[in-house]
């Protein structure tokens, strides 16, 4: 039944799925191409996308390979509620986190990252350090999409490894070239619509053909207690928390959801994060399940590797049409995610880095702003194949970055709503939250007696931070103090004395609590209090030159247009004259 | 069959319904934007 090697495809079949697959997106993105690109638009797509390319490429971005395997790896190792555990945290963060992309972009409407927002409240240093990590991030993500689709190739097709990173690599970079977000948002749709469809037809197969319902009473005694409850807290503790932590973190620092987010038309921005909650949640729970029949039939995947269970079982049950359709989905996910990393990498290149660092905003040129953005793809390409042909541990990557946006967090979100935040406050915050990270996480000192209650304690507090946040988002201050102080209290006498043993969880937790803790008392004494209009002023478009005519006459037509073309001119980064544009040194 | 059973066929084959629902509303949702980009000569994205 494991024997996966028996249903193989042949190299001709899997080149023709391959170019069907990548020359069909390709020509998806050759309707959208033009003959002079505009850098805004390579960037957020001129910030106006509609609904249903925004939910689907919001959806498409948020799933990659490594949520179905791992989805599916949790309801092999957990049982029922592995992948709830895995899927609904991962689906109700992007739900939580809408209420802050309202605010992020209420307040800066036509920036292309976070991190050119954070140049524009506090200077260069927090910038730079949300820059440098989603950087770090995104290249780490491409890398690892591209190790999926390697393994897929290889284990699926008499193709090697290496070979099927490059061909992932090749068929990604050449659809996303040359037109970079709009192409990476209108191919996610029809990537998304693959992934969906192939969901709903191969999960019920797979179901039905392997012997279900009957074997939910036949392998019932291939579970324990814990996997057969809906309620097993085991699975909560070593899945659950972990990834509640960990993605929070991922939803507000990544720049592949933060350039979607400011790319849907501000109106649509509710519909759109709720839409794509439903679905990465259906979605990647439901390919969970085969993990959870595995479990039921006793399915032991190769080498005991549970990244095997999902093309295995797919190889064992599905016949050779639908076993086609699994690998378009699985390459779909994997290429959505990693064409969106590479329009985040641009982006982060030509916003962040050349338009803000090394030209200026007010010189940057859109035409060498495009090149580099470009000139980015390939190498973030060239980089993460290498990367991938040493198979590095990415997990350990992953955690890492995950902490390192877990320590931004806190720091980013209250300098788009308290005003007394500093550049000081933020920075040191940040850099004070990784620095007792790395020896909580790494374990370097052992954590026994006083030290080790020190880290549940604040432990505890990342508890409340992380809760408190999500109240506040929905709820308001109030709340979010109510929920952040119950959740201390309440979750104290377990934690402490106790959860210093699970390090990742601990440190995860630690980096929210002292990134936190530094900003508050770093910032609450004092007195200036940022005027947050100034960020819009600070941000916008690099590349005026074809949508100038469109505003002037969208503004005349509008009512109560002599009132609003006037904030529309003095918004302007280039009208407003430089003391409004760039962000003095010592500015919050 | 017993309740087990037909609860847990139902949640392993809830998802794969919700999915072609969330799946419906995205088609049926792009393809008015389409139409309407069409209609009006100007760019989808």
């Amino acid at each position: 039944m494991n024997d996966s090697s028996a249903v193989q495809f042949g190299a001709v079949t899997i080149v023709l799925l391959l170019v069907v697959f990548y020359g069909g997106t390709y020509a998806i993105s050759r309707v959208i191409r033009k003959k002079k690109e505009n850098a805004d638009e390579y960037m957020t797509a001129g910030n106006k996308i509609g609904f249903g390319i925004s939910a689907a490429s919001m959806t498409a971005t948020w799933i990659w390979a490594s949520s179905m395997y791992a989805s599916a790896s949790s309801g092999y190792e957990y049982g029922v509620s592995g992948p709830i555990h895995y899927g609904l945290w991962g689906a109700l963060m992007i739900l939580f986190i809408y209420p802050f992309g309202k605010r992020i972009r209420s307040v800066a409407p036509k920036a292309h990252s976070i991190a050119e927002v954070m140049y524009a409240r506090h200077g260069r240093s927090s910038q730079l350090m949300l820059a440098g990590s989603n950087v770090v991030g995104s290249v780490i993500s491409l890398m690892s999409n591209f190790i999926a689709g390697g393994v897929l190739i290889s284990m699926l097709s008499p193709f090697n490894f290496i070979q099927g990173v490059l061909a992932v690599a090749a068929g990604v970079l050449l659809y996303t070239l040359w037109s970079g977000f709009r192409a990476s948002v209108l191919t996610d749709f029809i990537q998304v619509m693959a992934m969906l469809g192939a969901v709903a037809v191969i999960v019920p197969f797979i179901f039905f053909a392997a012997g279900f319902p009957a074997a939910f009473e036949t392998g019932a005694q291939n579970l324990t207690p814990a996997q057969g409850s809906f309620f097993s807290s085991e699975a909560f503790l070593g899945q659950g928390a972990p990834y509640i932590a960990a993605v929070l973190a991922y939803a507000i620092g990544n720049q592949t959801i933060a350039q979607r987010l400011f790319a849907v038309r501000e109106d649509l921005i509710k519909p759109t994060f709720l839409t794509a909650t439903i679905g990465y949640g259906a979605m990647v729970i439901g390919v969970g399940m085969i993990g959870v029949l595995a479990l039921y039939l006793g399915f032991e995947p190769s080498n005991g590797d549970v990244n095997n269970i999902i093309p295995e079982m797919a190889a064992s049950y599905l016949p050779g049409i639908l076993l086609a359709v699994f690998f378009v989905m699985i390459i779909g996910a994997l290429s959505s995610t990693a064409d969106s990393d590479l329009a985040a990498l641009s982006s982060i290149m030509m916003a962040d880095v050349y338009g803000q660092n090394v030209a200026g905003k007010e010189k940057a040129n859109p035409k060498t702003m495009l090149f580099i953005g470009r000139l980015t793809m390939i190498l973030a390409s060239a980089v993460a194949v290498a990367f991938a042909s040493l198979q590095l541990n990415i997990l350990d990557l992953l955690v890492f970055v995950g902490a390192l946006w877990g320590a931004l967090v806190f720091p980013v979100l209250a300098s788009f709503y308290w005003g007394k935040v500093t550049n000081k406050a933020f920075t040191t915050a940040v850099i004070a939250a990784l620095v007792i990270f790395i020896p909580v996480r790494f374990e370097l000192v052992p954590l026994v007696g006083p030290l080790g209650i020190l880290v549940d304690i604040l432990s505890a507090v990342g508890i409340a931070v992380i809760l408190g946040l999500m109240s506040f988002g929905f709820f308001g201050l109030r709340v979010a103090k109510i929920v952040a102080g119950a959740a201390l209290l309440l979750s104290a006498p377990f934690v402490i004395g106790f959860l210093h043993d699970y390090a990742t969880l601990s440190a995860s937790l630690v980096a929210y609590a002292v990134s936190t803790l530094v900003c508050y008392f770093m910032s609450f004494r004092q007195k200036d209090d940022f005027d947050f209009s100034l960020i819009r002023k600070r941000t916008g478009d690099f590349d005026e030159s074809e949508d100038e005519d469109t505003v002037v006459a969208e503004a005349a037509d509008a009512p109560g247009a002599a009132d609003r073309s006037a904030v529309a001119i003095d918004d302007s980064p280039r009208s407003s004259g430089g003391s409004a544009s760039v962000p003095k040194k010592e500015d919050n | 069959m017993s309740v087990g059973i037909v609860t847990l066929t139902a949640y392993s084959l809830v998802w794969p319904v919700l999915v072609a629902v969330v799946m419906t509303i995205i088609g049926r949702s792009f393809f008015k934007e389409w139409k309407e980009a069409h209609d009006e000569g100007i760019s989808l994205v």
